[in-house]
């Protein structure tokens, strides 16, 4: 994969960005914001996955919008604009069709930045996060990383040798292969033990426990990171400042209603649609000029 | 100055009734090399685990050490974690955290340096070490040979003054192990920091060692120069485990200096030896089993693990006569391992055929293929234990309809074809590298195989332990079993070995008698051959070499 100049950031910068963004993609779902959220996380999803994001796209967010919009008109029967009625009875209005409608895009946009969310911020920056606030944690987490996949390694191994003998969970019947199966699990307990004996005398061999640990990293918060942070604010602020005082509004019960279009209203679209684009406009920003730079040489 | 000096340190566990280590005295020199070496089971592990307080095992101690003019005890924990570095056996077990850059911080976190040192230490480390293309990566990925290195950088982080190791290569293939040790030497030379190792890869670290410790049975046997170890060592058992040159120089009759290389080998040869013409052998026992039916046979094999993958094999054909040591010798990463998981049916080519006894795998159903047919025996034999104890292991094997008395007959043959029979009692996880090998061996015998596929069955063993090994494989081909193994050890297969089959890139380059194999590499060859070719093109081992030396000794 190509560096991400996103992701390249401070932990602390991504993981402030996708609480803005996921935040305000959860609670408001105004068309407009809906339709930028969903716009600039998708963006950014397919920059981040290329091919595999349409993968995603048409396995996972399709389905989830398309029901959502199509459970919502069939519980939900407040609204004053009736279309029809249902088989059962029940009124079908505009409003509900509408609201179903926002639900899935909003699902949709949720769902994105969470896969974006778990490309950008890999376990050591969540570890470097969260280890500041308990110390102790972020070793713990380090180490159930780092096990995780062993525990999974050694048991494919032990699988395979068992193959060999004919005793692995794919040989005999259904009784054998369980049998076989619970046999493989203990040992492994009695392994995942015995090993973390020699791990033990790793640590304490190379101090741990003295007094006075310190969490190292790899990271720094350089000036870049203050200007991005900086810009975040101002535009989080722009944005909810703008939700807060009602100048973008939007209600789906009992009649659409919609803020009208105006300077508060677009400095607002403007604002959190540059927010939703940030991490793909700072990744094409970057691409121009290394195209600039490369043409030079 | 003395960095450790032991005084008459005797060492007694819980509950045992003899000193696992008896009155040892000795010094360790500041910037020496020291390798400790004897038989497993002579205490070499608890005397290393003395070198530092936290790792000392419990049970009863009388003497002392002196770190440094320094009673150890009194020295602070603080200081020996940064002064004294240790690196274990398992390359995988000592790692503790998940990222490469972490893992190498870890050390100097816990004594709680500021983040600028501890980036500069971890920066120094990694570029000395060549680490920085994979810094950044997870510790999952790395292979055998980088995760030792990268627990070695770790402990060098904290800068340490001396530098302990418990067989480190024990679970390396040969070329990593080289690469470690050269590393630990560079360490040695170009840092100055003292070593302490033990190791049983002693053709390698012999020239090395400025001196080499020999422990029996808890006491010093010797502790001296390599030269002078390797000449008193003569009539020992651990004779075995000596490089070659010093096996060829001690059973020749000492004359003149004793060689530790292949260099000073073949000098010292041309001194004192004459040449020889090779004589050819006449090959009578091996025409013997042609025109029988191969007893492993593959036929333009392909395979590749994805389907954008490459091949990993690649028009792969092998003919294994019935009763014969077939060794697959070659590089790491060249596919033998797969091949052998092939011929073992875990995988399927995606071209070719295999046939096992003239019969085609894919017919052959699990029942009838794992039963008085093939038998394997994975590179980690730990993989092949489920039970508690080694003899619960081994039940286990048999049907459970079985006769009480045919059971107890099968299980006495093999464990005494193994000889394992002491081990019975213990839990299988507890066994040494070599236990463990022939447990698992026993294991897999129990099924009664006509062929055994073998893969790596030396790795880790010391010269004693392949011997014993050796010697099992010549009972089981006695028996007319047949053996495939898939191995680094040039000097085990060129011992045992029928036919050896040079493996590269992908397929079999070329497949020979051992002698003929051998005799015609300069590289991929032993180290008595490689010593001995200007004289004896035709001596392959050592006791080849040593035959032809005695009947061709240069008059003085």
């Amino acid at each position: 994969m190509k560096q991400d100049a996103f992701a390249a950031c401070h932990p602390a910068v991504n993981f402030f960005y996708f609480i803005l963004v996921i935040g305000c993609s959860m609670f408001v779902m105004h068309p407009v914001f809906l339709f930028l959220s969903c716009l600039g996380g998708m963006a950014y999803y397919i920059y981040l996955k290329r091919w595999k994001a349409f993968k995603t796209a048409l396995w996972l967010m399709l389905p989830v919008f398309l029901i959502t919009a199509i459970v919502n008109p069939l519980f939900t029967h407040a609204g004053v604009t009736l279309l029809m009625y249902l088989p059962s009875g029940n009124p079908l209005t505009l409003e509900s069709i509408l609201y179903g409608l926002g639900a899935g895009a909003m699902l949709v946009c949720v769902i994105n930045w969470f896969s974006c969310y778990q490309e950008v911020m890999t376990s050591d920056k969540f570890i470097y996060l969260f280890g500041r606030i308990i110390p102790a944690m972020s070793l713990v987490l380090s180490m159930v990383l780092r096990f995780v996949p062993k525990f999974k390694n050694q048991i494919e191994k032990v699988s395979n040798a068992q193959k060999c003998i004919g005793r692995d969970v794919t040989n005999g019947n259904v009784l054998e292969r369980s049998r076989h199966g619970m046999k493989i699990l203990s040992i492994m307990t009695t392994w995942a033990l015995e090993n973390s004996v020699e791990t033990a005398d790793s640590m304490k061999s190379r101090g741990y426990g003295l007094r006075g640990r310190v969490n190292f990293s790899i990271y720094r918060f350089d000036s870049r990171d203050k200007v991005l942070c900086g810009i975040m604010a101002a535009m989080g602020i722009v944005v909810i400042g703008g939700i807060a005082t009602k100048t973008v509004r939007f209600l789906y019960y009992p009649m659409v209603t919609m803020n009208g279009i105006n300077f508060g209203s677009v400095l607002v679209y403007v604002c959190y649609g540059a927010l939703c684009l940030l991490p793909l406009m700072m990744n094409v920003i970057e691409d121009i000029k290394w195209h600039y730079l490369k043409s030079k040489i | 100055m003395a960095l450790f000096e032991i005084k008459d340190l005797t060492f007694t566990y819980p509950d045992a009734d003899k000193p696992a280590l008896s009155h040892l005295n000795f010094t360790v020199e500041a910037g020496d090399f020291v390798v400790i070496c004897g038989k497993s089971g002579c205490g070499k592990t608890t005397l290393l685990r003395h070198f530092k307080t936290v790792m000392t095992p419990y049970g009863k101690r009388e003497g002392e050490i002196l770190f440094c003019g320094e009673k150890l005890e009194e020295v602070p924990v603080r200081t020996q974690s940064g002064e004294i570095g240790y690196v274990l056996q398992s390359p995988d077990n000592q790692i503790v955290t998940d990222k490469v850059w972490h893992e190498l911080a870890f050390g100097v976190e816990n004594l709680g340096y500021d983040q600028q040192t501890i980036r500069l230490r971890v920066a120094e480390m990694a570029s000395f070490f060549g680490i920085q293309n994979w810094f950044h990566k997870n510790v999952e990925e790395l292979s055998g040979g980088q995760k030792q290195l990268l627990n070695l950088a770790s402990v060098m982080t904290m800068q340490p003054k001396v530098l302990v190791l418990d067989e480190p290569t024990s679970q390396l293939d040969p070329i990593a192990a080289a690469e470690f040790l050269s590393t630990i030497r560079k360490i040695n030379l170009d840092l100055g920091i003292t070593v302490i190792i033990i190791e049983h890869r002693l053709e390698e670290v012999f020239p090395m060692a400025d001196k080499v410790l020999v422990l029996e049975d808890g006491k010093k046997q010797f502790y001296d120069e390599p030269r002078k170890v390797g000449t008193a060592l003569a009539d020992d058992d651990l004779f075995l485990a000596m490089p070659s040159p010093v096996q060829i120089y001690n059973a020749t009759g000492q004359v003149g200096e004793c060689p530790l290389t292949v260099c000073e080998g073949r000098n010292w040869l041309q001194e004192h030896f004459l040449p020889q013409e090779p004589t050819p052998e006449p090959d009578a026992e091996r025409k013997k089993a042609d025109g029988q039916t191969p007893a492993v046979e593959g036929k333009e094999l392909w395979f590749r693990y994805e389907k954008e993958g490459k091949d990993i094999v690649k028009d792969l054909s092998l003919q294994v006569k019935k009763g014969e040591l077939y060794c697959i010798l070659g590089g790491n990463g060249t596919g033998k391992s797969t091949t052998l998981s092939l011929l073992s049916g875990i995988h399927r080519p995606y071209r070719g055929k295999i046939l096992l006894n003239g019969k085609d795998l894919r017919k052959i159903g699990d029942k009838e293929l794992f039963d008085h047919f093939l038998g394997v025996l994975p590179q980690n034999p730990q993989t092949l234990f489920v039970r508690d104890t080694v003899q619960e292991d081994l039940e286990e094997m048999l049907p459970k309809l079985m006769p009480r008395k045919e059971r107890e007959e099968k299980l006495q043959k093999v464990i005494e074809d193994t000889e394992i029979g002491h081990l019975l009692k213990m839990h299988p996880y507890d066994l040494s590298g070599g236990e463990q090998q022939r447990t698992a061996l026993a294991k897999v015998l129990l099924l009664e195989p006509q062929i055994l596929l073998l893969d790596e069955p030396t790795k880790g063993l010391d010269g004693f332990y392949k011997y014993k090994l050796g010697g099992i494989f010549k009972r089981l081909l006695a028996q007319g079993i047949t053996i495939v193994m898939v191995s680094h050890d040039i000097e085990f297969c060129a011992t045992y070995g029928d036919t050896c089959a040079m493996f590269f890139d992908g397929g079999i380059v070329t497949a020979c008698s051992a002698r003929e194999f051998f005799t015609g590499n300069s590289f991929y060859t032993t180290t008595a051959n490689r010593m001995a070719r200007g004289l004896y093109p035709d001596a392959v081992i050592v006791k080849d070499v040593i035959e032809k030396c005695k009947e061709n000794r240069r008059q003085a």
